[in-house]
């Protein structure tokens, strides 16, 4: 009998919880946001200029890309890995989209976005890019992807046109973090 | 004895092999380096759009012939689509030629007529197969210009203007090295690094 009274008190409060955690769990869902794209800042040559050369006492690794270039989508992945994978190892990772600046706030963000891309994103804003890529290697034609790996000392330590060599640029940075570390 | 030979007879096989591979394959990203401003451009044919051979001489100027390598797909090429017919349009009267080059492994003839008719491209366009040619003149992106004069001379390599956006011209380098050739004067800008979408290679 005393049992039976326990019984009743405690299925009753099981329902309860029963009922309420789903509908709670449900309006939560329905009244959480949509993630916001990432930002992606327009830089001018000089402002590229600056990123490149600035003092910062880390390697960094820029990566020019657009969202148009079949090879730059594909080595992107690799390339999320690397900065998860080095980020916490002092390296500094950008990427500088080629594309066109009306792509700013749309096709960039949202593929950086699906490929989880937290790295600082820039989208060369200039009407003539040749000084831009003169700047950034007189041999280099422009031609995409290109990756650049600087030492803490903003020296050049590896550069990449194509597709990457995860394993060989993996390797530089090895290095070049191991000077820092 | 036997095994002595076969065992020289393998290594043999692989160092030929190692010497084919690595002379056939090019690194990834390496494009051939373009031939210098002022060198003579060898005539070369590829078939066009409906498979009929057409070599450089034939298509060529009265003052000159402008290349062009061109893609289908690639926005940055796309955005030069009305200046490059208005190029054509202009020059032919002036005695130069245009002559478009789709050497992307990816983009068939058919694609590469059906896009000329829809953008209303006008001038000759060829097919590339393997970008043996692309490979010869060094091309890396589309759209990417050469320009060559009656003598088959290279007078200018690179872009054809400074941007993809028709509004923010601010350099025309191809039109201002035609107009200088063809009023017989030096062309100031031999050379412009020309951006767009890599030049897909078999």
């Amino acid at each position: 009998m005393r049992f039976t009274k326990l019984l009743i008190p405690v299925a009753l409060c099981i329902l309860l919880v029963g009922l309420t955690v789903p509908a709670q769990r449900k309006k939560g869902y329905a009244k959480k946001p949509a993630p916001p794209l990432p930002v992606v800042s327009a830089i001018d040559t000089e402002a590229l200029k600056g990123l490149i050369t600035q003092q910062r006492g880390r390697p960094l690794l820029v990566n020019f890309w657009a969202t148009f270039c079949d090879p730059c989508r594909d080595e992107f992945p690799d390339l999320v890995k690397i900065d998860e994978d080095y980020r916490p190892h002092s390296l500094d990772f950008v990427t500088v989209s080629l594309d066109d600046i009306d792509q700013i706030k749309t096709d960039v963000p949202k593929f950086l976005n699906e490929m989880n891309a937290t790295m600082p994103a820039y989208l060369l804003n200039v009407s003539d890019p040749e000084p831009a890529i003169n700047f950034v290697d007189r041999r280099w034609q422009g031609d995409l992807p290109a990756t650049y790996l600087y030492d803490e000392k903003g020296e050049l330590v590896y550069k990449h046109i194509g597709r990457v060599n995860v394993a060989e640029l993996r390797s530089a940075i090895e290095k070049a973090v191991k000077k820092t570390d | 004895m036997r095994t002595r030979n076969l065992s020289i007879l393998f290594v043999s096989l692989f160092v030929i092999a190692g010497a084919v591979f690595s002379a056939g394959a090019r690194a990834e990203g390496e494009v051939p380096a373009p031939p210098a401003i002022g060198s003579t451009i060898d005539d070369f044919t590829l078939p066009d759009v409906d498979n009929k051979d057409r070599s450089l001489k034939s298509l060529a100027g009265k003052n000159g012939t402008v290349l062009i390598f061109i893609a289908v797909q690639c926005p940055v090429s796309n955005a030069y689509n009305e200046r490059m017919a208005k190029l054509a349009d202009d020059y032919n009267a002036k005695g130069i030629a245009v002559v478009g080059i789709n050497s992307n492994v990816a983009e068939d003839a058919t694609a590469v007529k059906a896009h000329a008719a829809e953008h209303k491209l006008s001038f000759p366009i060829l097919k590339d197969p393997g970008n043996k040619i692309a490979d010869r003149f060094g091309a890396s992106v589309t759209p990417e210009a050469y320009f060559i004069d009656a003598n088959n001379k290279l007078l200018y390599h690179g872009r054809i203007d400074n941007s993809r956006n028709a509004a923010q011209i601010e350099s025309n380098d191809l039109r201002n090295a035609l107009d200088a050739a063809l009023a017989g004067k030096a062309i100031e800008k031999t050379e412009a690094k020309a951006f767009g979408c890599s030049i897909k290679r078999a």
